[in-house]
């Protein structure tokens, strides 16, 4: 009896608060591309073996409309919201979509959860936390202040990240990256790096690489945050490191030198092997630590 | 071969000696070359004030002269290097044009570089006015931050101007506060955003 009453509540409070169920469905390229605009709430995008988008959406009041239009290989799935009006609420939407697809969402302050989705991916939001998957397609993530964790197949796609307070995670992504961050710390696994360009203002990094490809190209560079980098494997670079006050640990064996009598900064280089790669790494006030073990 | 005559003399100095030893102007030139000398002012000598002036502005043209061949050699050299060196060369920069150095604030970069910073602070402040408060504050906290990192270095440059590594983090960073500023004023607002995307 209870159970129903707070059942037949919960209804009550649901019809009351004017959300709207909606399941749309559509046939689609299997290397289309699917498009998600949502302003709060939740996207959660899932790649499945159909060929075909499917979303379900649930409006709260305010919202508009969902926009559902497939056109060529593309769809696009958007909440639409009244113009001129603050919309306080949140939609969610739960899609679909052909593995193979490539992925745009855009977002203020929804939350992006994303997997199984092998295409390309472009997502970019201000607020909201992003989680995706890599594989061996590129992924591109534009955030604000969300968090951004991506986790990699080790696949062969380039990860290109641009965050400003959020912190970032990154596991077991490819080959290549492009992360810039002012204040967000950053976290990066990857099984072999063949280039990366790391910019940091505030924000600490640290970057861990099973193995470097033979001509690997690093560039990194921090202001006030601690650069820290583990290089294991058999490694085939020249090193040049420099810091205007920041201290530099080398576990490779070579120790730093003051550049000059009347200036603190440090500098380091030397060359592991034949020095094919090039890894450059400048700081002004934080640590720089690289290490093989 | 010259030939000789009977009396064993060139012919070409016999013509020669025939020629009239002085010939007459058809008229007298001096007149229209004195006219014409009058017509042109004599300029007075410089005073000794004037002349160091005159000197003092060579050596200044010469001091300029000297620093913009050799900003221009530098930054051609330097754009060299970075087109013989594609593989080495990390992802270009988004924004470019950068002076040989520099020591001070942002208006050392020119005219071009303040109207750009300008113009994107000014659609910066529209567009985080539409934001969340919580976003808002964060963004404006970082751009604060990176206002504050340039300063640093800024005035840590001016006293090791000659730094290169100080000279590459201050251009960087006035670089990531454009970008930060664009990506800002780029983001989609709550009823302009799209699927067109």
């Amino acid at each position: 009896m209870r159970v129903a009453v707070v059942v037949a509540a919960t209804l009550l409070l649901a019809q009351a608060a004017g959300a709207e169920d909606i399941e749309k469905r559509a046939q689609a390229d299997p290397h289309g591309e699917v498009s998600i605009v949502n302003v709060a709430g939740e996207v959660q995008v899932t790649g499945w073996d159909r060929n075909e988008v499917q979303v379900n959406a649930e409006l709260e009041e305010g919202a508009q409309r969902l926009e559902f239009k497939t056109s060529g290989a593309r769809t696009s799935i958007e909440v639409v919201l009244p113009k001129g009006r603050t919309f306080e609420g949140s939609s969610d939407l739960v899609v679909h979509v052909p593995r193979n697809s490539s992925l745009v969402t855009q977002t203020i302050s929804a939350d992006q959860t994303i997997k199984e989705v092998r295409g390309s991916q472009r997502l970019q939001s201000v607020s909201g936390q992003i989680q995706t998957e890599a594989w061996n397609e590129d992924v591109q993530v534009k955030n604000i202040s969300g968090e951004v964790n991506v986790r990699g197949h080790n696949g062969k796609g380039t990860i290109r990240l641009n965050t400003v307070s959020g912190d970032v995670r990154l596991e077991d992504v490819g080959p290549e990256l492009d992360l810039t961050s002012v204040t967000g710390d950053m976290q990066v696994r990857v099984a072999e790096l063949s280039s990366a360009r790391i910019k940091t203002t505030n924000g600490d990094l640290e970057l861990r690489a099973a193995s470097l490809t033979r001509e690997v190209r690093v560039e990194a560079e921090g202001i006030n945050g601690n650069l820290r980098f583990r290089f294991r494997g058999a490694i085939d670079a020249e090193f040049d490191i420099q810091t205007f006050n920041g201290e530099i640990d080398n576990c490779f064996g070579p120790k730093p030198h003051r550049v000059s009598e009347y200036a603190p900064g440090n500098a380091l280089r030397f060359k592991q092997g034949n020095g094919e790669g090039r890894i450059r790494i400048k700081a002004l006030n934080g640590t720089v630590e690289i290490c093989n073990r | 071969m010259s030939e000789f005559d009977k009396t064993g003399r060139d012919p070409l100095d016999q013509a020669l000696a025939s020629l009239p030893e002085d010939v007459a102007p058809e008229r007298d030139l001096w007149p229209q070359i004195r006219a014409e000398i009058a017509k042109t002012p004599i300029a007075a000598p410089a005073s000794p004030v004037q002349s160091n002036w005159f000197r003092l502005a060579a050596a200044v043209l010469l001091v300029l002269a000297t620093s913009f061949v050799t900003y221009y050699v530098t930054r051609q050299s330097m754009q060299e290097q970075v087109a013989k060196a594609p593989a080495e060369a990390a992802p270009a920069p988004q924004l470019s044009g950068q002076p040989a150095s520099f020591t001070f604030g942002p208006e050392r970069l020119g005219a071009g570089y303040m109207n750009a910073r300008a113009d994107l602070d000014r659609r910066f402040k529209e567009r985080i006015a539409s934001l969340p408060p919580a976003t808002r504050m964060k963004v404006e906290k970082n751009l604060a931050d990176l206002r504050h990192a340039a300063d640093e270095i800024s005035a840590t440059l001016a006293e090791n101007p000659s730094d290169p590594l100080l000279q590459e983090l201050l251009m960087s960073t006035y670089q990531s506060e454009l970008q930060l500023l664009a990506n800002v004023s780029e983001l989609p607002t709550a009823g302009s955003m799209r699927t067109d995307l």
